[in-house]
């Protein structure tokens, strides 16, 4: 039994599918490309194959990663040309590697993600700087939450969990920045620092119009080791 | 695939975007300056409902192979697209290259129900055409329409150029590549017009009697057929089948790899235009079939396989197929599902090993209460058929058992509603007395659908129940299965007396489809969306009757606006099967001798059976007629 971790990006229309649908699509691209997956014990077995940190939807993404386990050895290098043909436009899988086999899962290891969200501001000023400067300097940055299984609206303090914002206006569009905690421990999703910022800054700009983008997830220790 | 930031915008703002996208594993993008004719092909329905249909798969296959044609789907965009790309302006689009259907040369619907009918007026009108064909200019593209509900075209002859009826993997592609050879669409539609299957609705005029019945077609072209001939496959064992479907991206209803083992069925059903219309049984070979089916899963990564047909264990060679199926799936880690099954000790071994502990509902279709009804329908499956079969499952270990009705049959009293309670009874004892006086998890689901009369069936001239009628009959019903453990579902009325109009309507009903669609009416399939009041306005102010589509019984000597298609089984059959109707005699399966329904003038019937498998007919046994 063999454990590999695959990085890959998402870009283009496909960033219009959603976490289950990717999952999905890696399973069966799997298949099609004669790869075996390991199967858990059980009354329900599912195949060993998981993702660093779920992708929203609408999303675009530069560095993703998934791990897998098969009962096969192969090299790394095979999988992947095995896997890339299959894939469909707006998938590049990069790179392949093998795991530790007692390693953590990438996603218990993940600890904080970068966004990059282009706003445009259709003529409107923006004083990037002084406006992130004084967002960040709020005592507590609140907003209403959904909360997992109640399905109600809490409030939360988002402050903590945000750890750099920058940005820059460059034709007529604001390229925010973000880098917050993500995963299991704590997990901030960058759709309420967007919300929360742009009221604050007073841009009115339409969600439907800014474009959002995962650069990277960071983690406690190297993926690839 | 790049598209522009409108699209981009919308799609940030709808449910479910990726059904917008294309783009999917095993889709085809064809340069369109180097094809010579494009098609959008268009099901009139969201798209997870469109991408289960195995029909468009095979058309589609068929139509990409050929390097002059390229073929790219449309879907009927859910509401909140719709309004989206209203506001925007934005027309409706290929999923393969974003392109405008309007700059398609042809544009395609499959008909399957007739409820999806007003869907198919507003993706024209999303598209930016005018729905009504009289109204479209010499540029536009050519609008065509086939499948099923293309046995009945009338209440779509308006809005339709041409109809393609039959089976459509190779008629289709014909009609495409004439596009090239013809300067105009006159000229299109005369060439196309003289293939079998062909219906061009401009090359007849209707006039009617007085009472509103049919008085004749008078041709306006005079090389028209008097009737259109259905288009008939004959080898259905060489046809293409797909061995690469389209893997949608979002969960379609049915997301996996299908094989259509035969077309056509042997048993007769009285009320079943399927039955009817894709007469006779044609086989595709054992070994095609796995072949088909093991390229299928290579190719598409699916984990589940089901076989298509109108009752999967009739095939003739049923049994090795099944076995040899179930080991190459277990190998792979696929589920097997084989539908309509025929619950012999057989199947129940099957069904036993697939299943294994995790085992799903068992279905039975006995449509009728009593024996009396089966007979009057030619349904065969006795009582006692299905309590050994049902004793046989709850030993196996199955916990739910769903049986299927119908109401409002030719010739049915409340004693055969008496009799559907009856089963549900029997069943829940047979339970009792394996099980023991509690009966475990044990649960019955007695569904029962509202009969529509179909056209092309011995049933075509039946009066449909009036809504009164199922009503009372649903609450009779109620009443007699309110029973521990027995759960009753029945169907809309108001529904079902629709879908009675449009089947067996005429070119008067189009304007009831298009009055309806422009008062709002869309996805009358969906019951969030079905408005029965706005169809009543719509009635009311086109004068088209319930009366006289739905509740009244037709006579021999009417002629039916559906005749103008032949189906290539003999009208006389048809009569001759509803007298016997009527005196509830049955007439056995083909397969036990030849019920002289006349197909096997035209083709031989049960093609690609194995010599000694079954009887095949010589043509001698129609004689007797």
């Amino acid at each position: 039994m063999s454990k590999y971790v695959i990085e890959f990006s998402k870009t283009g229309t496909i960033c219009y599918t959603s976490h289950l649908d990717v999952m999905r699509m890696f399973k069966r691209a799997f298949k099609r490309a004669g790869i075996a997956l390991s199967y858990s014990q059980g009354f329900n077995p599912h195949p060993k194959m998981g993702f660093a940190q779920p992708l929203s939807l609408g999303y675009e993404a530069e560095e993703e990663f998934i791990e897998f386990e098969t009962p096969d050895d192969r090299e790394p290098a095979e999988l992947l040309e095995a896997l890339r043909i299959t894939m469909p436009e707006g998938i590049d899988l990069k790179k392949c590697e093998r795991q530790r086999k007692e390693r953590k899962t990438l996603s218990s290891m993940t600890c904080a993600a970068i966004y990059e969200a282009v706003i445009p501001l259709h003529g409107k000023k923006c004083d990037v700087d002084g406006q992130i400067g004084s967002y960040l300097a709020q005592d507590r940055i609140v907003t209403l939450k959904k909360q997992k299984k109640k399905k109600e609206l809490k409030e939360v303090d988002i402050k903590p969990m945000i750890r750099q914002i920058t940005g820059a206006v460059a034709d007529d569009e604001l390229v925010l920045e973000m880098l917050m905690d993500q995963g299991s421990t704590s997990n901030l999703s960058p759709e309420l620092i967007l919300s929360t910022f742009m009221t604050f800054a007073g841009i009115d700009t339409d969600r439907s119009e800014v474009r959002v983008k995962r650069k990277k997830i960071l983690f406690t220790e190297d993926p690839f080791q | 695939m790049k598209i522009d930031k409108k699209l981009d915008k919308i799609l940030k703002r709808v449910e479910k975007p990726a059904r917008y996208i294309g783009g999917e594993v095993n889709s085809v993008v064809k340069d369109p300056t180097e094809v010579s004719v494009r098609m959008g092909f268009c099901f009139p329905d969201t798209y997870e409902i469109g991408m289960s249909y195995t029909g468009m798969q095979v058309l589609y296959n068929v139509l990409n192979k050929n390097p002059q044609i390229a073929c790219e789907r449309a879907f009927a965009p859910a509401p909140d697209m719709e309004e989206l790309m209203r506001q925007e302006g934005m027309e409706l689009f290929t999923l393969e290259t974003f392109t405008p259907l309007r700059q398609m040369d042809v544009v395609g619907f499959t008909l399957q129900y007739e409820m999806s009918f007003t869907n198919i007026l507003n993706m024209l009108d999303l598209a930016g055409l005018e729905v009504r064909r009289e109204e479209r200019e010499e540029t536009d593209p050519v609008i065509v329409a086939g499948g099923p509900c293309a046995f009945n075209p009338e209440p779509l002859a308006d809005f339709i150029d041409m109809f393609l009826v039959g089976d459509g993997e190779e008629l289709l592609e014909q009609v495409l590549l004439l596009k090239q050879e013809a300067s105009s669409k006159a000229e299109y539609l005369a060439k196309c017009g003289k293939l079998d299957g062909v219906y061009v609705p401009s090359f007849y005029d209707v006039s009617y009697n007085e009472d509103g019945t049919v008085r004749a077609y008078e041709k306006l072209v005079p090389d028209a057929p008097d009737r259109v001939r259905r288009a008939v496959l004959q080898d259905l064992d060489k046809a293409e089948f797909p061995t690469a479907n389209i893997v949608p991206f979002i969960d379609a209803v049915h997301d996996r790899s299908v094989v259509e083992t035969f077309r056509g069925c042997t048993r007769g059903c009285r009320f079943c235009q399927a039955g009817m219309i894709y007469r006779p049984v044609r086989e595709r070979k054992k070994d095609t079939i796995l072949d088909i089916a093991m390229k299928q899963l290579k190719n598409t990564g699916h984990e589940e396989l089901s076989l298509l047909s109108l009752s999967t264990s009739d095939h003739s060679e049923f049994e090795d197929m099944a076995t040899e199926l179930m080991g190459l799936c277990k190998a792979q880690n696929v589920a097997l599902s084989l539908p309509s099954l025929r619950l012999d000790s057989f199947s129940f071994k099957v069904l036993d090993e697939i299943q294994g502990y995790r085992k799903s509902g068992l279905t039975f279709a006995p449509e009728a209460g009593t024996q009396r009804l089966r007979d009057i329908i030619n349904k065969n499956i006795t009582e006692d058929d299905i309590y050994s079969a049902v004793e046989q499952a709850i030993e196996l270990g199955w916990e739910t058992i769903k049986l299927y009705f119908m109401d409002g049959l030719p010739g049915e009293t409340f004693e055969d509603l008496d009799g559907i309670a009856d089963i549900a009874k029997k069943i829940r004892d047979i339970n009792y007395d394996i099980r023991g006086r509690k009966g475990g998890r044990f649960r019955i689901t007695v569904s029962v659908s509202n009969f529509v009369p179909k056209p092309h069936t011995p049933f075509q001239w039946a009066p449909q129940d009036r809504p009164e009628s199922f009503i009372k009959k649903h609450d009779h019903l109620r009443e007699k299965l309110r029973m521990k453990g027995v759960t009753f579902n029945y169907h809309e009325t108001k529904t079902s007396t629709l879908e009675a109009i449009i089947a067996r309507g005429d070119r008067k009903v189009g304007s009831l489809i298009e009055k309806a669609w422009r008062m709002g009416c869309k996805f009358d399939a969906w019951t969030e969306y079905h408005a029965p009041e706005l169809w009543e306005k719509a009635m009311e102010e086109t004068g088209v009757t319930a009366e006289f589509y739905a509740y009244r019984e037709r006579s021999y000597e009417e002629i039916l606006p559906w005749e103008i298609i032949d189906p290539l089984i003999d009208r006389r059959f048809l009569e001759r099967e509803n007298e016997k109707a009527k005196q509830a005699m049955v007439t056995p399966d083909c397969r036990q001798g030849c019920a002289g329904c006349g197909m096997n003038k035209h083709v031989k019937c049960f093609y690609g059976v194995e010599e000694g498998r079954f009887p095949v007919n010589t043509g001698k046994e129609a004689a007797h007629e």
